[in-house]
Order: structure tokens, then C-alpha cells, then sequence
């Protein structure tokens, strides 16, 4: 909606008394012809005369009225009240006349004034009204800072029919500056860089968030458009107020959400590392009790207890430590040439305990092509997946590992076990972090070993993702032999050389 | 019952398992395990040991399920051993049931100990029935006629002092939780009074122990509650 600024309707002071004088010029002219010689006649003229009087008032206000009134009575002195041409009066009927044209003409032109203006006050009351319900739907309507500075600009540019808006926020903690600038349809670009005619400050109960800037041809602010400037300026800091309360809202619930992240990180790297100290400490605090006799036997036996949770703790640690340079984007693989069946073989070797329950079926056939990458995090990704089988699939069954060529570019390995089907919105989420999607107490594990192994196969530039079988589960993985697909693809991860 | 007292091992992890069996062995238990809630229950009813040693993360149902449903049968003694260290779920174990609570890691000497004292309490009730006198360093404690001794000298008790007492030597041995023994001596409607408790435990120790600043007879459990001890 678009309407002229009611300042319109006057010309410039100066101007206005300027066309007064010209309108009873031009309507002496009119009627002078029509004057009787006796002059007897004068006082239909000074009811005549009351015509531009109130026209002036009524167009152009008090001060033109009055000037009218005043005008008005020496021009019908002059050319209408005998002796003509001159200001004496010889009657003193004609002298009651013209006094009373003045002061009823001075009356009618004020209150004809009086109450041109109010309509006129009402009517941009009524304007006032309309633009600040358009600014409130608006910004009610904004999402974040940016629109409401642009809804801000838009609605100012509109309503005060400015050249040239200008709105400007100061970044406030993590909420960069913003900045918008509208320039008006009608003379765009024109004197950019000169001084805006009006600067209204947006300020809120915090302090000064940044203020508004506006250009006008005609300079001079109505108090009315003061006002409606103001009160834009209020309403847009109402609302980025509201806005900055719900980020920070949400700010705190995400701090909140890592914070439990965290403790959860802590019970469960707790339980984890205190299960194999409990196995650890009991084994020797035992052997080194003065109390027993031990035969050799067991003392074998508690010995390599100590060993294979000392080796357990290790594989915990290290899990621990790949999680934090993952978390950190400070995984850097040190890359040669390996075969994969010996990556295999010996992961598979590392979690003989683990897996003595369980039939394994290895199928990395020795002549596939060398991949190019960390021979110990590869390792470790074998290594948390067939821990992982063993968990979750029943014992006697069988984990099988196969390798095939998938084509020029990538090895596709898969890790499969006969545990039960996860449900398919899971697939996704069990590479996160601390998730379990099987009750977190029945199985041991800190819910970090495959979200490890997606960043370490993401860091060699391969792809890891679960599915269903058609008997029990799968883990596939690639991972790439080209080295030049490899470093056009995560050209900004590689280390290798 | 065999002269070797026989102690159930019920917990999931294979190595904890194999270290206990082989130290209990050789310190002359006679020792089975179980590696699944159900299992441990299930051998429970079928060999009846003389103590058990429960770990509360299992894989089929949590450790303070299974002390529960050996309560509905069974008064054996049950020492929790577990990683959980939290002062609410020694609480919540202890007043489901078990004797004592033993975090992990531990030192086998303490858990000898413990087995040591859950053993000689549970002896002791069963033999209890007889005499009903409890000795305790130089206290005997007479619970059928109602007088107590310190070095052949009579202990004057208030009833409330005496109900405290006899609670706690009757139990000797086990963690008794705050809560537990408010409900028994005084109402169940005043379980949460613990300043009550605090005051009479303070004058029982008064009376029996020879420093009551460092008490032998009654002991703290930090945040948990009071252990009656038998000496030696």
C-alpha cells in the first residue's frame, strides 16, 4: 500500500501566504467589473469576499487565512467602499460593515482551519495505524534477524516514501552485524554517500543493538512521522529481542544436549575401563596374598588373565584416543601399501579370546590388488567390527569376512554375522556416538567402536554402512585402491604420500 | 553342607569369572559361576551355596532383579560387586537385599574379608536361634532376656536403645541402610529422620564401645549406614 505523505498537500510556507494574495487578486479581478458606481452594494461584496477567506484557510491553514482576512478587508476598503481607491471611510455604517468582515472572516478562516487540520491529523493518525498493523503482521511473520531488518527496511522505505533506507545491527556475541539497505523505485542510487536526513537509534533494555538511517528528498519530519519512525524502531527491537531469547533458548538446550553427551561419555568409559582393572587388580592382588600357596597352574591362569585385560584396556584406550583426533578432525592416516588379508589376520589374532566362541569364515583372497592405507586403523576398524559380531550375534554362530574387488577404484569388504536384524531407522544411527540400539546394560562396549570405524574409513576416503541380511547382519565397507580417485575425492584428508 | 563353604560367582564377564574361581579355589571355596542372571537363580535353587557374589550388570536381567527373587526364598548372603560406585545404587541394592557392596576394582583381600564376616554372620543366625547371645569384642548381648554386658558389667539401654541394638546385632555382618533401620525401629512413616538415628547411635556408642570416636562395634558406611561387627 502506497500513499503520498500528507505533506504534500501544502506547498512550502512562504509559498502559501504567496497564493493567497494571488487567489483574491484573481477574484478582485473577477468581481471588480461588476461593482455599482454608488458603491451602495458593499456589503454583498464583504459576504463575497468571505469566499477566498475560507478557501485559503481551508487549503492552506491558519496563518493564509488570517493573511486572507486581513487582505480581504483592505481590498474591499479600497475598491468597494466609497470614496474608492483610498482607505478612508466617510460613513460609519461602512465602517461597522468592514470591521465586522474582519473579525467574522478572521473567525470562519480559523475554525475552517481548525478543523481542516484535524481531519487532516486524524486521517494520518489513521495512516500511522494502518503501517504499524502492516510492520507488526510482517515481522510477526520473520524467522531470524535478517528478515526482520529487511521487513524493517521495507515497511520505512514505504511509509515515509524515503529515497533511501538504511538498517544496521551490530553483532551481538555469536550473531554477526547485518545490513540492509533499500533504495526507493523513483531516483534510485542518487547521492548515496550523502548524510541521511534522519537517524533513529534501535534501542533496547541490553543497550544500543544499531540504529536506522533514512534519505529523503524533503527533509523535514512530520511529528507524526516521527512518531511512526519511533515506534518502527521500537517494534523491530521488540522483535529481534524475541528472536536473540529464542536462540539463545536453543543455544542452551544444545549445550545442555553435549553436556549429557558428555557425562554419558564419562559413566560409560568408567564401567568400561573399570571392568578389566576389577579383573586385573583381583588376578594380582591374589597372587601377591601371603595367605596361599599357589601351584603353577593357576598362577598361569591368573597371569594370563592380567594380560588379556591389560590387552583389552589397550584396545579401550586406543578406541578412545582414535574418538577424540575423529572428534578433533585430527585423524591423519599414515598410508603404505598393504594386502588386506594381513590387516585381517592379524586383527583376527587380536581378538582370538573374543571370537573362541564363535565360528569364523575368512574369505580375503591374498592376490587382491594392495590398498594404499593405515595399516593399524584399518586394524582397528576390523577389530571393532568383529568385537561388535561377537556382541551382538549368538554363540556358535557364525562371523563371516569376505573381500571382493568391487571395481577399478575400491575393495568392498564385508563383515557378517548371524545376530538378529536391526530395524532400519537404526542402520544409520548405530555409526553414532554412545548409541546402542540394543539396552545399554546387557551389553558391554561404550558405543564408540563404529562410530570409529566410520571416521577412520571416512578418513581413508571409503564408505561404511550396515544391512540387513538375509540371514543376520552386515557391515560393508570400501575401501579405494586408485590413489588418484582417492585424492581427487578427499584430496584435503590426504597425508599419504 | 560340605566343610568348604561353597560361593556362587554370578557375572557376565569371562575373565573376572576365571580370576575368582582360580583365587577362590585356592583358598579353598568350593566355587561355581554363572554368567547370565537366569543361570545364577537357576543354580541358586539347585546347589544352594552358602554365599553368593553378584555382579548387577548382566546381560538378561539387572543384578538387583535377581537379589530380589533370591529374597522371596533364600536368607544366603549376597555380596554385590560391581562398577556402579554411586551412593544411590549401593542404597537401592542394599535395601533390595544384599549383605554388602564391593565396587570394582577391589582387592582381594577385602573381598576375603567380606566373605570372612557374611559368612560368620550367617552362621551365626542360624546358630542364634539357640542362644541368642552375641558377643562383640567385651559385650554380650543377650536379646532373648534383654540385657546387654561390657566386661561383666551390666549396660543400662532405654527400650528405643535396646530395639536399635538388637536390630543391628542381629544383622551383624550386613550394611544395614538408614532408611531400612528407621523403618525397623522407629516407623516406616520416619525413614528419612536420619538426625534420630545419628543421636541414639551416638549414645549406643557411648555405652559399648571402648572409643567411641573410633568405634569398632558399630561401623560407618559412609552415605550408606551402619554395619554391626562381630570381632573376633
Amino acid at each position: 500500500m502506497h500513499f503520498i505523505p500528507f505533506q504534500k498537500f501544502k506547498a512550502d510556507h512562504g509559498l502559501e501566504f504567496l497564493f493567497t494574495i494571488l487567489l483574491i487578486t484573481i477574484f478582485t479581478l473577477i468581481i471588480l467589473p461588476f461593482r455599482s458606481q454608488g458603491g451602495q452594494d458593499h456589503t454583498i461584496m464583504s459576504l463575497l469576499y468571505l469566499l477566498p477567506v475560507v478557501l485559503s484557510s481551508l487549503l492552506w491553514g491558519l496563518g493564509p487565512g488570517a493573511l486572507a482576512a486581513v487582505i480581504s478587508f483592505l481590498v474591499l476598503n479600497y475598491f468597494f467602499v466609497p470614496p474608492y481607491k483610498t482607505l478612508l471611510v466617510h460613513q460609519t455604517q461602512d465602517l461597522i460593515v468592514l470591521i465586522v468582515f474582519l473579525g467574522v472572516s478572521i473567525t470562519i478562516g480559523q475554525l475552517v482551519a481548525r478543523v481542516s487540520k484535524s481531519l487532516a491529523a486524524s486521517k494520518a493518525r489513521e495512516h500511522e495505524a494502518i503501517h504499524l498493523y502492516e510492520l507488526i503482521t510482517h515481522l510477526a511473520a520473520s524467522k531470524d534477524s535478517q528478515e526482520i531488518i529487511s521487513t524493517l527496511a521495507e515497511q520505512t522505505l514505504i511509509t515515509l516514501g524515503a529515497r533511501q533506507v538504511e538498517v544496521m545491527v551490530e553483532g551481538q556475541a555469536d550473531i554477526p552485524p547485518s545490513h540492509v539497505r533499500l533504495e526507493g523505485s523513483q531516483q534510485a542510487a542518487a547521492r548515496i554517500d550523502s548524510k541521511p536526513t534522519h537517524i533513529v537509534p534501535l534501542q533496547s533494555t541490553g543497550g544500543f543493538l544499531g540504529e536506522i538511517r533514512v534519505w529523503r528528498e524533503n527533509a523535514k519530519f512530520s511529528p507524526e512521522e516521527e512518531r511512526v519512525l519511533n515506534t518502527f524502531a521500537s517494534q523491530g527491537v521488540s522483535t529481534l529481542e524475541r528472536i536473540r531469547l529464542s536462540q539463545a533458548a536453543s543455544r542452551a538446550r544444545l549445550l545442555e544436549e553435549s553436556d549429557r553427551f558428555k557425562s554419558l561419555l564419562l559413566s560409560s568409559v568408567s564401567h568400561e575401563l573399570r571392568t578389566p582393572l576389577a579383573t586385573i587388580k583381583a588376578a594380582v592382588t591374589g597372587l601377591s596374598s601371603q595367605t596361599v600357596e599357589w601351584d603353577s597352574d593357576a598362577r598361569q591362569d591368573l597371569l594370563s588373565a592380567v594380560e588379556e585385560e591389560t590387552d583389552h584396556l589397550n584396545l579401550l584406550v586406543g578406541n578412545l584416543l582414535n574418538m577424540s583426533r575423529i572428534e578433533a578432525g585430527a585423524l591423519k592416516p599414515e598410508c603404505s601399501w598393504n594386502s588386506l588379508d594381513e590387516i585381517v589376520s592379524t586383527s583376527l589374532e587380536r581378538t582370538r579370546q573374543q571370537t573362541s566362541r564363535h565360528e569364523l569364515v575368512v574369505e580375503v583372497p591374498p592376490e587382491l590388488p594392495p590398498v594404499l592405507v593405515d595399516y593399524f586403523q584399518i586394524e582397528q576398524v576390523f577389530i571393532n567390527l568383529i568385537s561388535n559380531s561377537t556382541k551382538y550375534s549368538p554363540e556358535g554362530s557364525t562371523i563371516r569376512i569376505q573381500a571382493v574387488k568391487m571395481d577399478e577404484e575400491a575393495l568392498l569388504v564385508m563383515v557378517s554375522n548371524q545376530g538378529p536384524h536391526v530395524a532400519q531407522e537404526d542402520l544409520e544411527r548405530i555409526f553414532d556416538k554412545f548409541v546402542r540400539v540394543t539396552a545399554a546394560d546387557k551389553v558391554t562396549g561404550a558405543g564408540l567402536g563404529l562410530s570409529i570405524c566410520k571416521g577412520i574409513i571416512e578418513a581413508h576416503g571409503g564408505r561404511i554402512w550396515a544391512e540387513n541380511l538375509e540371514q543376520g547382519f552386515g557391515f560393508k565397507l570400501t575401501i579405494p585402491i586408485s590413489w588418484d580417485g582417492f585424492s581427487r575425492k578427499a584430496g584435503e584428508e590426504l597425508t599419504c604420500e | 553342607m560340605t566343610t568348604q563353604p561353597h560361593i556362587l560367582v554370578i557375572d557376565d564377564e569371562a575373565q573376572i569369572l576365571r580370576a575368582l574361581r582360580t583365587i577362590l579355589t585356592a583358598k579353598q571355596f568350593k566355587v561355581s559361576v554363572a554368567s547370565s542372571g537366569e543361570e545364577g537363580l537357576t543354580l541358586a535353587a539347585a546347589q544352594k551355596p552358602d554365599l553368593i557374589i553378584l555382579d548387577l550388570s548382566l546381560p538378561d536381567i539387572d543384578g538387583v532383579e535377581v537379589c530380589t527373587r533370591l529374597r522371596e526364598w533364600s536368607q544366603v548372603p549376597i555380596i554385590i560387586l560391581s562398577v556402579r560406585d554411586g551412593e544411590r545404587d549401593k542404597v537401592f541394592a542394599l535395601d533390595k537385599g544384599a549383605d554388602d557392596y564391593l565396587t570394582k576394582p577391589f582387592g582381594i583381600e577385602e573381598l576375603l574379608a567380606r566373605i570372612r564376616v557374611a559368612l560368620r554372620h550367617s552362621a551365626q543366625t542360624m546358630g542364634s536361634q539357640k542362644s541368642q547371645v552375641i558377643y562383640t569384642g567385651n559385650v554380650a548381648i543377650d536379646l532373648a532376656m534383654h540385657s546387654i554386658s561390657r566386661g561383666g558389667e551390666e549396660v543400662k539401654l532405654t527400650a528405643t536403645e535396646f530395639k536399635l541394638l538388637a536390630y543391628l546385632a542381629s544383622n551383624a555382618g550386613r550394611v544395614l541402610t538408614n532408611r531400612s533401620i528407621l523403618s525397623h525401629v522407629w516407623d516406616p512413616a520416619e525413614m528419612d529422620r536420619v538426625e534420630y538415628l545419628r543421636v541414639y547411635i551416638r549414645q549406643l556408642r557411648k555405652k559399648l564401645e571402648t572409643d567411641p570416636d573410633h568405634p569398632h562395634i558399630i561401623r560407618n558406611e559412609p552415605g550408606i549406614g551402619y554395619r554391626f561387627m562381630v570381632e573376633d
